[in-house]
């Protein structure tokens, strides 16, 4: 999990372009939309692209995406759950 | 064509000291910037005398020869390599051409006139004379007009090839000028002519025909400034802007190498 944390939060950074922003800035638990990354609707788009790019993993509903995208670790224990 | 404006300032990229972060203190649209937008966006703000300054400004026109190539660029190679299954929506969206003029306005939500013209290197005169009719309309009085283009390793090997950098070389970067109806305080030079030939004429012509009976100097591109970018005009003209401020009466700009037309340009010192 710890690892799947680490590289999810790389990706997120490369595919986001966060450049001003190291892996150890990002807390796993704080929220990735509103206060905490501060991310918005594009950057959800990307998300649901490293989704399936990396993990295989699509999506079906999109009003599933809240709590998922929630956090780093939401992400991950979703995509521990799904991955192919 | 019997229409004037005034220089109110002219910077180019490689004037712009002021660190990234304090002309653009947004992160999140930070990010997404590309170099060349990076550039012209701070050349534009710095041009206007601060972010502050794109409130006073009623149109944003803005000039480039192939827009934001990188993102161009990366949008198609992320097409190729996902099978055009995968695609990401920062690199399409920052691709237009318009995305510099938009991010301007975006900056201070300023909701004014906003083109761009894409028009091989003759967009920059093609922005200045937009501008020049709104304001002899009296749409605008304040204009930020600007030229963008930045060069990438594959346009340039594809250039190249196609023979372009025989006799010239590769121009990129950015040019911004704020332009008023009215002369203000800090006004630096007058454009006071702009005329679109249909043949080329001899450097001599140019004179006679353009200098009013003062002493003019005559700025040409040369044969290495061929390209597709009106950054290259755009950086005459801010070198023609420069020679007024140094105290020349008027200086006439020729731009012999504008694809099918030449363009003479008039700038005068202010009050003359």
């Amino acid at each position: 999990m710890e690892q799947l944390i680490q590289e999810l939060k790389e990706h997120l950074i490369e595919e986001l372009n966060l450049e001003e922003i190291a892996p150890e800035d990002i807390d796993a638990e704080a929220p990735l939309f509103g206060d905490g990354l501060g991310l918005d609707s594009i950057d959800a788009l990307e998300i649901i692209l490293i989704l399936e790019k990396f993990y295989g993993i699509k999506l079906k509903n999109s009003a599933e995406a809240k709590p998922i995208f929630y956090s780093v670790k939401t992400l991950a224990e979703y995509i521990m759950q799904n991955r192919k | 064509m019997d229409m004037e404006c005034f220089v109110e300032n002219i910077v180019t990229d490689k004037q712009v000291t002021s660190d990234i972060k304090e002309l653009i203190p947004d992160a999140g649209l930070r990010r997404r910037m590309s170099r060349i937008l990076k550039s012209a966006v701070m050349t534009a703000i710095e041009c206007a005398g601060g972010t502050d300054g794109i409130d006073g400004i009623d149109a944003i026109i803005t000039a480039t020869g192939l827009g934001c190539l990188s993102d161009s660029e990366r949008f198609l190679r992320n097409m190729i390599a996902d099978s055009e299954q995968l695609l990401n929506p920062a690199p399409f969206i920052q691709s237009t051409f318009n995305t510099a003029g938009g991010q301007i306005a975006m900056l201070r939500h300023n909701h004014c006139y906003n083109v761009t013209y894409v028009n091989r290197d003759c967009g920059f005169e093609d922005a200045l004379l937009d501008a020049l009719m709104r304001m002899a309309d009296s749409q605008s009085r304040r204009v930020l007009v600007g030229a963008f283009d930045e060069q990438t390793p594959s346009q340039y090997r594809i250039m190249e090839r196609m023979g372009f950098w025989r006799h010239g070389t590769c121009r990129e970067g950015s040019v911004f000028t704020t332009l008023t109806a009215m002369p203000t305080d800090s006004a630096i030079a007058e454009l006071s002519c702009m005329d679109f030939l249909s043949g080329p004429i001899t450097e001599e012509n140019c004179m006679k025909s353009y200098s009013g009976g003062d002493d003019a100097v005559l700025l040409t591109n040369d044969m290495e400034d061929v390209g597709l970018f009106p950054v290259v005009p755009a950086r005459l003209f801010a070198e023609g802007v420069r020679k007024i401020a140094e105290g020349a009466e008027r200086v006439i700009i020729y731009d012999r190498h504008g694809g099918d037309r030449q363009t003479v340009m008039v700038l005068k010192c202010i009050g003359h």
